[in-house]
């Protein structure tokens, strides 16, 4: 059982990063498309929608989806699998700091898509699950920092 | 007084990097749109921003004498240099990539910049001697 053994500042970023790349492939923005009737025809009407993976938004949409699948992927390795070995620090930062910078990385950019103003295309529920997931993210990762106070610069 | 030595390399790739980003942020980056402008704001403001913060940072230390804690919620200097331009890097990339139909001359220059953005911070930590890189 003590491979279930899994801390809350890390459940939050494994749902929250989970969560996050199932949202990316809902509706990120979405497009009312009018109608119009032609005789006793309705023409038209609906609605089209785009994923953070569609043409015009791959890759600076994904970016944020595949920071948090990242840092869930991580959280996933160190708790389940830790036969698999991690380098302790990269590039001076150690794992937690790596937890802090992405997620305030896909915070920022996903309260920049929810500020954006992309008329004549609307926000989707893809949009907003991303944005609290990553705020989600950055819950967890400051969580974890309180945790695993370590953050001494290298060297 | 080593603040007040004259710029190294990689802080003038730095702020260099980020006037040239701030300054091109003004021009087209999408059809006749500029990184301010509706549709684009912010989310393509964030790379010039980056720019200007990390130049700025580099800038009032060096020139204007600004005393700045140690470190920032755990973090150095050096360190918010290097997470900024990685991520810059990675934004430019992003752009780069995103077929948003064709880039401009903004567009590129935001690119170049962000990628300047992460080889001054990486010369940083070499010239500072933090140990992070090589």
């Amino acid at each position: 059982m003590d491979k279930l053994k899994i801390s809350t500042a890390n459940l939050v970023i494994l749902v929250a990063g989970g969560v996050m790349l199932i949202a990316s492939f809902l509706a990120f923005h979405k497009l009312a498309v009018p109608s119009f009737e032609i005789g006793s025809q309705k023409v038209g009407g609906g609605t089209k929608s785009y994923n953070a993976w569609s043409t015009g938004h791959f890759l600076i949409a994904t970016i944020p989806a595949l920071l948090g699948t990242l840092m869930a992927v991580h959280v996933a390795l160190e708790t389940y699998a830790p036969q698999v070995s991690l380098p302790d620090r990269i590039l001076g930062f150690t794992w937690t700091q790596v937890h802090v910078i992405l997620a305030f990385q896909a915070t920022v950019m996903m309260v920049a898509f929810l500020i954006q103003n992309f008329s004549p295309l609307d926000r989707g529920v893809g949009l907003y699950l991303m944005l609290i997931s990553a705020i989600a993210l950055l819950v967890g990762a400051v969580m974890r920092m309180q945790q695993k106070p370590d953050t001494r610069p290298f060297g | 007084m080593a603040d007040q030595q004259s710029p190294t390399p990689g802080e003038i790739t730095i702020m260099a990097a980020g006037a040239v980003m701030f300054v091109f942020s003004f021009t087209s980056f999408a059809g006749s749109s500029n990184a301010w402008q509706r549709g684009l704001f912010p989310i393509a403001t964030l790379l010039p921003l980056y720019g200007l913060v990390m130049g700025l940072q580099i800038a009032l230390t060096k020139f204007a004498s600004l005393k700045l804690p140690h470190s920032v919620l755990g973090f150095t200097w050096e360190q918010i240099h290097l997470a900024l331009g990685v991520m810059a890097a990675l934004m430019a990339f992003g752009w780069m990539v995103t077929d948003y139909g064709d880039k401009k001359v903004g567009t590129w220059f935001e690119i170049l910049g962000g990628i300047a953005l992460v080889v001054g911070a990486v010369m940083i930590q070499r010239e500072r001697n933090t140990g992070a890189i090589g």
